[in-house]
């Protein structure tokens, strides 16, 4: 039964393909249409009408005596092979345009909406809609954990908003009535009922689409610049063949116009005329097989022209989620002390940064005593203005204690340790005797209220206010900051114990993504709140050039700015609204999925994934693109100089023996010449498909070994190839012609 | 047995062309240094020796014509300004020409033909030089001293200045193209004026008359009188080498005894005619960069080289064989003349071998190894945009020059300098057959030869050049106004686009990374060569083929 439906399901997987393919080439003979040919292809527009002359003295071959000299077959002939070339074009104008429509459907799936709670009626009825049917004026609930549908103002309730993948501030922002809150955030605690204020976006995939068409799709400047040297070209052969005609005819050679036109034909860059649209949107449907989308082909272009990238330090460079690494001691301490009180600090902490060190602690085995009262502690949520979290307690009276705690306790009456206010701190701290575990059991058998709590260093300072050594601890989160790492510390009442470093991990294969990118000559700046000394050393792990630490969000545009004056190409990513300025001045601006609809819109791209990390793929796509470009122009005109050597003998050698030295491939005759050199100018276009759609490939080296290897493969394998090419031809249709 | 002599023959010969251009290019380039370093401060506007004299001679001419030097000029202002100056110029000398039996010492030659007046002005005007007139049978000394020789000083200076607002263009954003007037004030007064003068007396030394008597009757050993035409040749012939002109005194040019009377005055004129074309690299490097000027230098010596030692490898005819300099060596100087732009001949071309002829079209053709005076220059660096272009799109980044972007623009510009060229030539040859005009000159059976020398015409004609087959034969309407049209038209549609490219870039940005492709080094060089002859052979090759291969 099964294997039935597999059948079932593979025929019409078949069949979907082969109505693809069918679709394509429909396509691509309706586009033989001269007019259209006119408007977007000058240089098959002059081959058709090549195509038109010729069948034309195919079957009037008495329209003039002078210039028709050959067989009535041989126009025939000549006539199929230039209306093959023409569609041949049009084929992989067609083709690559399929591909791109069918990446764009497939993409379709993963163009982000969100799921919204609209409140009708005003009386709380909650209907579930996507993020894009709504209106400016709805009113939607959030809660806790789901995103804000769409950029608005907070109407009801107050909460925690998660704001880091538009800002880069990590800590969560406390909103409430009156509050602007943007799309795509994430509601980090409690419900907020929120009142769009901005319209819905139009889909960006709407402007991919116009982009692969080739009749609507803006030419980009080298397009442009490669479509006006291939005319130039164009016209120069048009020139040639024309004067040649009638020179040739005084000099007393029976020209033959069909063979003018092969000539002519041949000569004509027809192979980089043919496949320049495919190349084009070849380009962006392999961005889109990153799940990238571009809307503007610009942007891909200026990708490969990118010479100054602009990376965020944290989701490009780093995961983002930092993990605890190492405890730090204060003098008085063990390492195992602050794994323990780490591990309390943390117990109820969920975020990654949490986990971590709950983890490494357990790992160590650093398991903290009393683990029955901490795990039902009360959490002290983390906040934006306090910028610490931990646990509060207070212990069980009947602890049982030894005989040293009993004695350590006695001395602990003396003082009033937990109330920690000043007064008492001029004293050295009761607890100096160190070991977090008597600490702790001291506090508990006093049964005082127990706070123990971890958080940033300057933070955790005021709070601690000067009962600790200062100098120590900012000497020590020093210490860590040089290792690329961030500093917590960590503390149970007032007494800090020591501290926590952090580490954010690199990305995969970031150092190397980098060191390719920066091998073909672009500078590459990290941009990080972090301070200079920790952003340096992720600099020199993560391979950038540059870094711009203890950055502000609006420091991005700047510099974009900066840089563009000075005649540079910027690449840089952004997902928050405070990006969105830069994105748009940017050359290359890659948005985030996940991104505000402002950054999207500003964007020339938007990455589905929403992982930054993806300006490096673009960056060698918009290189690729050129490079295949190039390659081909270079191959194409390369080739004619075989074809000189071809056509030239085949059109004089009748009256001028001389010409044999020209013959240097030792063609059969005349007419197989002709045809074969056609045939290979025809047969080149669909053989070079595959490279025009798959591009030229992307190595990590200085440009001018690029250049050298591709001159090598396509400037002079393309002088070369042709010669071999046609001759095999010949010595095939040799056989035919006898 | 015979043969190996033949090849002994050669080889010696060979040897002996490659010494003396060995010789030449090494004493041109020795004087091109200080040249170019002189030259690249004019451009930049920078102090030149005795710049405190200079400055009070200029000052004064600028204030007779009312000139405010300080004025900087856009693209537009100062190629109305090349094609004002040049326009007075033509109509000038037309003037001159056409009335000069009613001015002094007028030798009872008659006013010429509007359209020889016309053709020769425009022609002289032009740097081109093509002469289709006998100079001693039908023009007066004043006519040669007052429009020629005045022509001569105006049409490389036009050149020069062309190469000098092109290259500031290069060189720092917001530069300026410069002042017209100042930079042509300047070139003639600093530059060609004094280099003229002291090549004029060196010249003379050699044999070269200089008077204003236009002839002198003698008694020869048969007892019969014979007239001998002389002049005020030194000073034409000085400055005819000089700014690459290449018009002679005398219809035979410098094969004439007293156009090139020796060996010395021979090897001397061909240094004349390269020292200008071989400064400009030397400016360019010395503004733009130390290695991408000696590169430019390479690609113009190869490529010139390589049509030399094609030139001149077959052996020519033995009937052809010209006796005065030699066969090589006078290939040697029509090849020098002929790459300069010069145009200047000093033997017939009719005893060129097919080879030589067919070097010398390809010259004509790529008009910048060494090319004319400035404007070869500005040539080779429209080669080395189109280059970039073609190829420079392999790195993965829009071709850049010297850290610039190539637009579109400029690359449209830049087809259009490339595309005008094979169109002056080719269009203009096909209509002189299909109206027979060819024909009249060349005989009605079109020989490979009778077709090459009217295709030749045309090319010097385009090419600015000035070398021709056809001399005063070809004084009819058509030629007349045919070749004087496409000479104005090859000299001032080029100079226009290249001033737009100027304008361009000097409003583009620069910025300091590392260039994608180096535009200097053994790569850059081959590429550019390559490319270079590849255009130019595509566009040329048949023509190449069904004449002078053929001949």
């Amino acid at each position: 039964m099964k294997n039935k439906f597999d059948r079932i399901s593979a025929i019409f997987k078949s069949k979907a393909k082969a109505s693809l393919n069918s679709k394509v080439i429909l396509d691509s003979v309706t586009r033989l249409n001269p007019a259209y040919l006119a408007k977007f292809n000058t240089v098959m527009f002059t081959v058709e009408i090549g195509f038109f002359l010729v069948l034309l003295i195919g079957f009037i071959p008495n329209i003039s005596n002078e210039f028709v000299n050959q067989n009535q077959i041989f126009y025939f002939e000549t006539a199929t092979i230039l209306i093959l070339t023409v569609w041949f074009a049009t084929f992989s104008e067609s083709l690559s345009e399929a591909q791109a429509r069918a990446r764009v459907d497939s993409l379709r799936s993963l163009e982000k909406e969100v799921i919204a709670h609209k409140i009708v009626n005003g009386n709380g009825t909650l209907v579930d809609v996507t993020s894009t049917k709504l209106k400016p004026g709805d009113e939607v609930r959030v809660n806790a954990g789901e995103i804000i549908p769409r950029d608005g103002l907070v109407n009801v309730g107050k909460a925690f908003v998660d704001e880091s993948m538009m800002t880069g501030e990590s800590n969560p922002v406390y909103k409430e009535k009156g509050d602007h809150v943007i799309g795509g955030t994430r509601v980090a605690s409690d419900i907020i009922v929120v009142e769009i204020t901005a319209e819905a976006g139009r889909s960006f995939l709407d402007e991919m689409i116009g982009l692969i068409r080739n009749a609507t799709r803006p030419r980009t400047q080298n397009e442009i610049a490669l479509t006006i040297l291939l005319a130039g070209l164009s016209l120069i052969f048009i020139i040639v063949i024309g004067t040649l005609l009638y020179l040739a005819y005084y000099l007393g050679y029976k020209v033959d116009i069909a063979t003018l036109i092969a000539l002519l034909v041949a000569l004509m860059p027809t192979t980089i005329g043919a496949l320049l649209p495919a190349i084009g949107v070849a380009g962006i449907t392999r961005l889109g097989r990153d799940n990238i989308v571009a809307k503007s082909g610009k942007g891909i272009e200026s990708a490969g022209d990118c010479d100054v990238l602009i990376l965020d330090k944290t989701g490009t460079i780093t995961e983002g989620s930092r993990s605890a690494v190492d405890f730090i001691p204060l003098q008085k301490y063990t390492e195992a002390d602050v794994g323990k009180a780490a591990f309390a600090a943390s117990i109820h902490d969920n975020s990654h940064e949490g986990k971590s060190i709950v983890d490494l602690a357990e790992e160590k085995k650093f398991i903290p005593p009393l683990v029955e009262r901490i795990l039902t502690s009360k959490a002290i949520e983390f906040s934006a203005e306090t910028k610490y979290s931990g646990i509060q307690f207070v212990p069980l009276k009947d602890i049982h204690l030894t005989k040293e705690q009993e004695e350590q306790l006695e001395e602990i009456e003396s003082f009033d340790g937990h109330t920690g206010h000043k007064g008492d701190n001029d004293k050295p701290s009761i607890y100096s005797s160190g070991d977090f575990e008597d600490m702790l059991l001291n506090l508990s058998k006093k049964g005082s209220e127990i706070t123990i709590l971890k958080g940033a260093v300057e933070a955790m300072l005021i709070r601690a206010h000067n009962q600790v050594n200062e100098d120590e601890i900012k000497w020590k989160s020093q210490e860590i900051s040089k290792k690329g790492e961030t500093p917590l510390v960590v503390s149970i009442n007032q007494e800090v114990i020591g501290l926590v470093a952090l580490k954010d991990n690199l990305k995969e294969n970031i150092r190397d993504n980098i060191g390719e990118i920066r091998s073909t000559g672009i500078h590459t700046i990290m941009i990080t709140g972090d301070t200079q000394l920790t952003a340096q050393v992720i600099a020199k792990e993560a391979n950038v050039d540059e870094v711009m630490a203890e950055a502000k969000p609006t420091d991005k545009l700047q510099r974009v700015v900066e840089e563009q004056s000075k005649g540079h190409i910027i690449g840089m990513v952004g997902d928050g609204t405070n990006d969105a300025p830069g994105l748009a001045k940017a050359d290359v601006g890659l948005a985030m999925n996940s991104g505000t609809a402002a950054a999207k819109e500003a964007a020339n791209m938007v990455d589905l994934d929403s992982d930054p990390s993806n300006i490096l793929k673009v960056v060698k796509l918009g290189k690729q693109l050129l490079m295949t470009r190039g390659a081909i122009t270079t191959f194409s005109i390369a080739n004619d100089a075989a074809k000189y050597f071809a056509l030239l003998p085949a059109m004089f050698m009748t009256e001028n023996p001389k010409m044999q030295i020209l013959n240097v491939m030792h063609l059969h005759s005349p007419q197989t010449a002709i045809l074969s050199t056609l045939i290979f100018n025809a047969i080149i276009i669909p053989g070079l498909i595959p490279l025009s759609l798959r591009g030229v490939k992307f190595k990590a080296e200085s440009p001018q070994k690029t250049f050298i290897r591709n001159m090598l493969i396509y400037g002079i394998g393309g002088a070369l190839l042709p010669f071999v090419g046609i001759k095999a031809i010949d010595m095939i249709l040799a056989l035919f012609f006898g | 047995m015979l043969d190996y002599l033949g090849i002994a023959y050669k080889l010696v010969t060979l040897v002996d062309t490659i010494t003396q251009f060995a010789v030449i290019i090494l004493g041109a380039l020795g004087f091109s240094l200080p040249f170019g370093l002189y030259i690249a401060r004019m451009i930049s506007f920078e102090l030149r020796p005795l710049e405190k004299p200079l400055a009070k001679v200029e000052r004064g001419f600028f204030k007779l014509i009312g000139i405010d030097a300080d004025k900087q000029m856009t693209w537009k202002q100062y190629f109305l300004a090349v094609f004002t100056t040049s326009v007075i110029s033509i109509l000038f000398v037309i003037l001159v020409l056409s009335f000069q039996n009613y001015l002094p010492s007028s030798q009872h030659v008659n006013g010429l033909s509007i359209d020889l007046a016309f053709h020769t002005a425009t022609s002289f005007i032009t740097n081109t030089d093509l002469q289709h007139y006998v100079g001693e049978n039908q023009l007066s000394i004043l006519s040669q001293m007052i429009a020629l020789t005045f022509a001569m000083f105006i049409a490389p200076a036009i050149g020069i200045a062309t190469a000098f607002a092109f290259i500031r263009g290069f060189i720092r954003k917001n530069f300026g193209l410069g002042n017209f007037y100042v930079d042509f004030v300047r070139v003639i007064i600093t530059l060609l004026l004094p280099v003229a003068f002291i090549s004029s007396l060196l010249l003379m030394i050699t044999g070269v008359p200089q008077t204003l008597n236009s002839s002198v009757t003698i008694n020869t050993i048969e007892g019969n009188n014979q007239t001998i035409s002389m002049g005020p040749v030194a000073s034409l012939e000085s400055i005819k080498e000089l700014g690459e002109n290449g018009g002679g005194f005398f219809g035979a040019n410098s094969a004439h005894p007293f156009e090139n009377p020796t060996g010395l005055s021979n090897t001397y004129e061909m240094f004349l005619m390269i020292v200008i074309p071989l400064s400009f690299p030397i400016a360019y490097a010395k503004l733009l960069g130390k290695g991408r000027g000696i590169s430019i230098l390479a690609i113009i010596l190869i490529g010139f080289g390589g049509l030399l030692v094609f030139g001149i490898y077959t052996h020519p005819a033995s009937s052809l064989i010209e006796t005065r300099f030699g066969s090589f060596s006078s290939t040697l100087f029509n090849m020098i003349s002929i790459a300069s732009n010069t145009g200047a001949i000093n033997a017939s071309l009719a005893g060129m071998t097919p080879n030589a002829v067919i070097s010398f079209l390809v010259s004509m053709f790529v008009q910048a190894l060494p090319g004319g005076a400035g404007t070869g220059m500005v040539y080779m660096l429209v080669y080395v945009l189109l280059t970039l272009f073609v190829v420079g799109l392999m790195v993965g980044k829009t071709p850049e020059f010297m850290g610039m972007k190539i637009s579109p623009k400029d690359v449209k510009i830049a087809m259009f300098i490339f595309l005008v060229h094979p169109a002056l030539i080719l269009i203009p040859t096909a209509i002189a057959f299909t109206t027979g005009n060819a024909q009249v000159i060349i005989g009605e059976k079109v020989t490979p030869l009778g077709y090459t020398q009217t295709f030749y015409e045309f090319t010097s004609a385009a090419a600015n050049n000035g070398s021709d087959y056809f001399g005063a034969s070809a004084n009819t309407p058509f030629w007349n106004w045919s070749t004087g049209i496409i000479v104005f038209l090859g000299r001032y549609i080029p100079i226009g686009l290249m001033l737009v490219i100027a304008g361009s870039f000097s409003s583009k940005d620069r910025k300091e990374v590392i260039e994608p492709i180096k535009t200097k080094g053994l790569t850059f060089v081959s590429i550019v060569l390559v490319v270079t002859f590849l255009l130019t052979a595509l566009a040329f090759f048949p023509f190449l083929v069904i004449g002078p291969f053929s001949m």
